[in-house]
């Protein structure tokens, strides 16, 4: 078993090479069962995953550039776990779902590859590794925008890879005076991030360093004002390539503010919390009004997703194991949610070559199947009870709630604009009486794509009623988490903060 | 006990899904069946446990940890103790009665399966909310009925206006739900849970600010759901769905979801009395702001569904001031009158071809004795006529008020029980009496199908009858509800009696005498305090006027101007401007050696003057 | 008056410039080797100058190894310009742009 996450991270991209072999009618079946045996691993990695163990397990250290203390440094802790099986069902299930498209073979051999990096993000534990599969999975993504997507696609694949690039390259040198810090600090080389979060950096570094890593971070999630290249990445990417997009690669820049910005630099976490939380009730309620004004349904999702991450972006910074933990969740359920969205708009642009709202009107009539999966995953996406989409927003805002009462308000009205552009859109396009004739011979979903959707509603009704499994090594780890936090800090302002948070009623 | 307990809260579920899987295909009367059917069964296992449940004998029953991080658990817990029992019993009489009326009024429906499916998945909700024994799990009843109220008003989603009319009720509930969230975010952060058991034990050791403002956050939500103002608009455009919908949702159980929260939490809100004066105080004012919107409305749903609101104004004083029993028993009598006053008006739709216009009616008395024998019971119920049902709460509640010395609320109740007597019969005189009128239009009316009308008996005989129970009742929830008597507090409570009755006959008999005389005047309709009654006081078009459109166009600004050219047009300009910048130097790239040379002597310049003047 | 070392480099000096405004200016490539020599002469003139002041004979010595690396150098150019000429009839600066991106 020790040695299952590489497995896990290795062998879809030693798929892909095996993949150029294969004869082209072939190659959706055998791309789909590789995903299918991925998804099967990181099940049984989460079944060997021993909950009650915060720390990093299933470990493994082989040393790359030993000088430097650059190694292959892999492991996972209960908030990576559930992340690496989002990335492992998605890819699978977008398979599953993938409509006819021109040069199959290629793109699915494209996937493949981005599996790999998006399993080495959430597995790596060694700092350039985590940023050799970061960038490596602009590769793919870049590739499957420009090559398969709509009339824009070079300026949105451009624009998707050189913003998130110019990121990535702010974190990198944040990256290199980390390393120096720790060097001499401790007088070895290391990029280990477990070592990494032991370190104790000074308050005004820790400033400079945080807002490295934030920039990197920001425009992956993407904050306001870093959002653009999401809708037009989304307008333009093919269904597989938003679904992937929405569903994971999202959620590295979450991702990566739990694993390094808090641990790292937990005065600097405590110190920017204030104009963090502004910039992502900005998002919340800002992109849930642009997502009102569209007027295609592609973006109406890939605007709200802006909007939804806001409220994770917010609840990581709440810093109590409420407002994490629904973080965490939130990406996960968030990730199953728009996955399922950008799935269903697939469908209909497949079937009508459009996705403009105004085209439509009275789907229900015609394709009464697709409408109830359609409101299903509305209803998750706008976060009623007893779907997946509630749990994480209401811990994230519960969360937040302790550090700011007003502002976890102002986030809060995220759930009433949900609703009304989602509502809107809804009833726009699958009420009243159709209009468009094109649209009174659609054919319901066929069974490929019902057989793609059926496990993400099931998901998403199982994860809403019973969400302990998952929430449980969440919240093991990120308590670990918040614990080393208040231990490493330094500001007495800092510890406090932290304790208050962290406590009902007024703290000690 | 318990598994009368899951039986009770699941049966209505199991129908549900049942009829779910019949959902796309044509009419299968087996669906409707099956729900009525395990309605009947829920409401069998509710009222065993009414018989059982009292306060040494309540039921409880915890299922699973449903979220768990941090500090924050909760289960999925449900008790049955007299407050949730007597809900359980209201809840599942009207529905079950509901579930059997729509057999006859759906019958020609396309989408019967999909409805029944819909209807049971309402009652489903609404179990949870009456029947969970923590805050979180009545919030996932409040959305859930909420979700179910969506879908049955925009049933006929082909309509424009049910669908929205369904995103309208839905949205403005979720205004309050948010209201309702920052309630439990103040509870929890300052208790730490929120489970009933634990909060009402600590509530008191809080200070009275925090107290406050989460009774408020939770009033607000309750406002929401209970459509009070000024979140009521939503309840009169709800009555574009199917009219059982109607009676079952937007009378009997769904818009009282509020006053039960206000019920459920009385130990919350008896600590702040301020916040219950105010409670009482919107009360008092909804109930008669609706009943006058309800006395020019021509429409015959929309008039039944302004005296919703105004019953529920009547509650809300109740519970408001501390009649927490009060508040329930009107709850009760008010789900049954009200509910069979629906299905009445159901019963003339039918007959009329879902013409709702009462001025195209009258006369229809003839052709429909039992269904307007009914709705004259029910009227003179709502009416608070002794010795129907309405009589008993009603007045109780104006006592309440009287007791409390708020005089002016009493006075505005009782105005307003004056203008439900005629509003009341004037719908029933424009209906079934006078001249018939739907002969110029060609309706061809008659009595719907026999077990249509067996169902709406039983909820009819307890529109007659429920009064009397009213001391049972107030004994057995008090078991667990704060107790309050108004006989202490006033002496001549015969006189207020008599009072409000005299002026509920006199409402009436002037209705009756008005309406059989031909109606008013037609140059009443030019007054202006006309058109604003008929407008709904304007309020429908001023949130459109300053809050929709302000909003899209706000939506629209922010998307082309904002985002699209400043946010964006910002990175698009610096990726311009280092485009350009290279297109500009390219120039110095040109491959033509004596430019270059000049270049190189540029350079050496520089570095000279670099190595000559720069000290470091 | 004496001639001495600030004379030789003002000298130096000015016919570096020359060279230099040679090289910057003139388009004919056998005009721009002229001005190279020119500069190589002007550092040789330097260099010894130098030399001679402190005494040093590393200065000559350096003198003679740049009279001889020019002399090669313009051994090779001139063969180059040769054929270039032979190839495209000009030995204008501005046809050397084979290379031109």
């Amino acid at each position: 078993m020790d040695s299952i996450l590489s497995m896990l991270i290795f062998f879809p991209a030693m798929a892909a090479m095996l993949g150029f072999v294969i004869e082209k009618e072939n190659l959706r079946t055998y791309g789909i069962a590789i995903t299918a045996v991925e998804f099967v691993l990181s099940l049984a990695l989460w079944a060997s995953f021993d909950p009650n163990i915060a720390g990093y397990q299933f470990v493994q250290v082989v040393p790359l550039i030993s000088q430097f203390g650059i190694n292959y440094h892999v492991g996972i802790d209960g908030i990576s776990l559930f992340l690496i099986i989002l990335s492992t069902f998605m890819t699978m299930i977008s398979l599953i779902g993938l409509g006819d498209m021109k040069s199959e073979k290629n793109l699915i051999v494209t996937v493949l590859f981005l599996e790999m990096t998006m399993v080495g993000v959430f597995a790596s534990l060694d700092v350039i590794l985590f940023y050799l599969f970061w960038e490596l999975s602009l590769v793919p993504m870049l590739y499957i925008i420009g090559a398969w997507g709509g009339p824009k696609r070079i300026y949105a694949a451009i624009k998707f890879f050189l913003y998130t690039f110019a990121g990535s390259l702010v974190m990198l040198v944040g990256i290199l005076y980390m390393a120096y810090l720790y060097h001499q600090a401790t007088g070895v080389w290391s990029f280990s991030i477990p070592a990494w979060q032991e370190l104790v950096v000074a308050f005004d570094v820790q400033l400079w360093l945080f807002a490295a890593f934030f920039i990197g971070f920001a425009i992956k999630v993407p904050m306001f004002p870093f959002h653009t290249w999401l809708p037009y990445a989304h307008g333009q990417a093919p269904t597989i390539g938003s679904v992937i997009l929405a569903a994971v690669l999202l959620k590295m820049g979450t991702y990566g503010f739990v694993r390094f910005s808090l641990p790292m630099f937990p005065d600097a976490a405590v110190y920017f919390t204030t104009p963090i939380a502004i910039l992502a009730i900005i998002m919340v309620i800002y992109t849930a009004m642009i997502a009102f004004a569209q007027k295609d349904m592609k973006q109406v999702i890939a605007y709200s997703s802006v909007s939804h991450m806001g409220i994770i972006v917010l609840g990581t910074f709440a810093l109590n194991a409420e407002g994490i933990v629904g973080s965490i969740f939130l990406m996960i359920s968030h990730g199953i949610v728009s996955g399922a969205l950008f799935m269903l708009v697939g469908v209909i642009y497949d079937r009508r070559g459009t996705k403009m709202i105004a085209d439509f009107g009275g789907l229900a009539h015609s394709m009464p199947r697709y409408a109830t999966i359609f409101a299903i995953m509305l209803m998750a996406s706008v976060g009623l009870p007893l779907t997946i989409g509630f749990v994480g927003e209401f811990l994230a805002l519960i969360g937040f709630f302790k550090v700011s009462p007003f502002m976890t308000f102002l986030a809060g009205t995220g759930i009433i604009l949900g609703a009304i552009y989602m509502l809107s859109m809804y009833k726009d396009s699958f009420f009243g009486v159709i209009t468009n004739e094109k649209n009174r011979i659609l054919s319901d979903v066929n069974k490929r794509e019902l057989t793609a959707l059926v496990p993400l509603i099931a998901l998403v009704v199982i994860l809403g009623i019973y969400p302990k499994p998952v929430l449980e090594p969440i919240n093991n780890s990120v308590k670990l988490l918040i614990s080393n936090m208040e231990k490493k800090s330094q500001n007495h302002e800092t510890k406090r903060h932290l304790k208050n948070v962290n406590t009902i009623g007024e703290a000690k | 006990m318990e598994k009368y307990l899951l039986i009770a809260l699941f049966a209505p579920i199991v129908g549900s899904l049942f009829a779910a899987i019949f959902g796309d295909r044509p009419k299968n009367v087996i669906t409707g069946i099956v729900t009525s059917a395990l309605l009947g069964i829920s409401f069998l296992a509710s009222f065993y446990l009414l018989t059982y449940v009292d306060e040494t004998h309540i039921v409880k029953v915890e299922l699973f940890t449903w979220i768990l991080a941090g500090n924050f658990t909760i289960p999925f817990n449900f008790i049955a103790d007299p407050v949730s029992v007597i809900m359980m019993v209201t809840v599942t009489t009207v529905s079950t009665a509901v579930h059997v009326y729509s057999m006859g009024y759906m019958a020609n429906d396309k989408g019967y399966n999909r409805y029944f499916s819909y209807l049971s998945a309402f009652v489903f909700s609404m179990m949870i909310l009456v029947m969970s024994n923590n805050f979180l799990g009545l919030f996932i009843g409040w959305e859930g009925v909420g979700l179910c109220s969506w879908l049955l008003i925009g049933h006929w989603y082909h309509k424009h206006s049910a669908s929205w009319a369904a995103n309208e009720a839905f949205i403005m509930n979720r205004v309050a739900d948010l209201g309702m969230l920052v309630g439990l975010f103040i509870l929890f952060w300052n208790i730490g849970s929120l489970e009933y058991d634990v909060v009402f034990e600590n509530i008191g050791s809080l200070d009275n600010d925090t107290v406050t403002l989460a009774a408020i956050f939770l009033f607000v939500g309750a406002m929401g759901k209970s459509a009070q103002f000024p979140l009521h608009t939503w309840l009169a455009d709800a009555m574009e769905g199917p009219t059982p919908v109607s009676a079952l949702i937007h009378a009997a159980t769904m818009v009282t979801a509020g006053v039960y929260l206000v019920i459920r939490a009385n130990e919350i809100f008896a600590l702040v009395p301020d916040v219950g004066f105010f409670i009482a105080c919107l009360g008092a004012f909804v109930a008669m702001f609706a009943a006058s919107m309800a006395l020019v409305n021509n429409d015959l749903k929309r008039i039944i569904a302004y005296s919703t609101l105004s019953q529920l104004g009547y509650m809300f004083v109740a519970a408001g001031l501390g009649a927490y029993w009060i508040a329930l028993f009107h709850l009760m009598t008010h789900a049954f009158f009200k509910s069979v006053l629906f299905l009445g008006a159901g019963n003339v739709m039918h007959a009329m071809d879902d013409e709702l216009n009462i001025k195209k009616m009258g006369g229809l008395n003839s052709s429909m004795k039992y269904t307007g024998l009914i709705m004259i019971l029910a009227s003179l119920a709502l009416s608070g006529i002794f010795p129907f049902a309405g009589f008993f709460s009603k007045d109780a509640i104006l006592e309440v008020a009287f007791a409390e010395h708020a005089y002016i609320l009493w006075a505005m109740l009782w105005v307003s029980a004056g203008l439900t007597a005629f509003y009341s019969f004037r719908l029933v005189m424009l209906v079934f009496f006078g001249k018939k009128e739907h002969k110029k239009f060609g309706f061809n009316p008659h009595e719907t199908y026999t077990f249509v009308l067996l169902a709406m008996t039983p909820l009819a005989i307890l529109a007659i009858v429920s009064g009397f129970f009213g001391g049972a009742f107030e004994s057995y929830v008090t078991q667990i509800l704060p107790h309050y008597d108004n006989h202490h507090h006033i002496s001549g409570a015969a006189i207020l009696i008599a009072m409000t009755l005299a002026l509920a006959i006199g409402g009436i008999m002037f209705a009756v005498y008005k309406y059989s005389n031909g109606g008013f005047d037609k140059k009443l309709e030019q007054t202006f305090i006309y058109k604003l009654l008929i407008n709904q006081y304007y309020i429908p078009e001023a949130y459109d006027r300053f809050l929709v459109q302000p909003f899209t166009r706000a939506s629209t600004y922010a998307w082309l101007n904002i985002d699209n050219k400043i946010v964006d047009g910002t990175v698009d300009l610096i990726a311009t401007t280092i485009y350009k910048t290279g297109d500009k130097t390219r120039a110095m790239q040109s491959g033509n050696l004596s430019k270059m040379l000049r270049w190189m002597v540029v350079g050496l310049v520089v570095l000279l003057t670099l190595a000559l003047f720069y000290r470091p | 008056m004496d001639i001495g070392l600030t004379h030789y480099l003002v000298l130096s000096t000015i016919l570096f410039s020359i060279g230099l405004y040679g090289v910057l200016k003139r388009k004919n490539l056998l005009l721009l080797f002229f001005s190279t020599e020119i500069m190589l002469n002007a550092v040789n003139i330097g260099l010894v100058a130098v030399g001679n002041h402190y005494g040093d004979l590393t200065g000559q010595m350096f003198a003679f190894f740049i009279i001889a690396v020019a002399a090669s150098e313009v051994a090779v150019g001139l063969g180059l310009l040769v054929l270039w000429y032979r190839k495209h009839q000009t030995i204008d600066l501005d046809s050397l742009q084979d290379m031109k991106g």
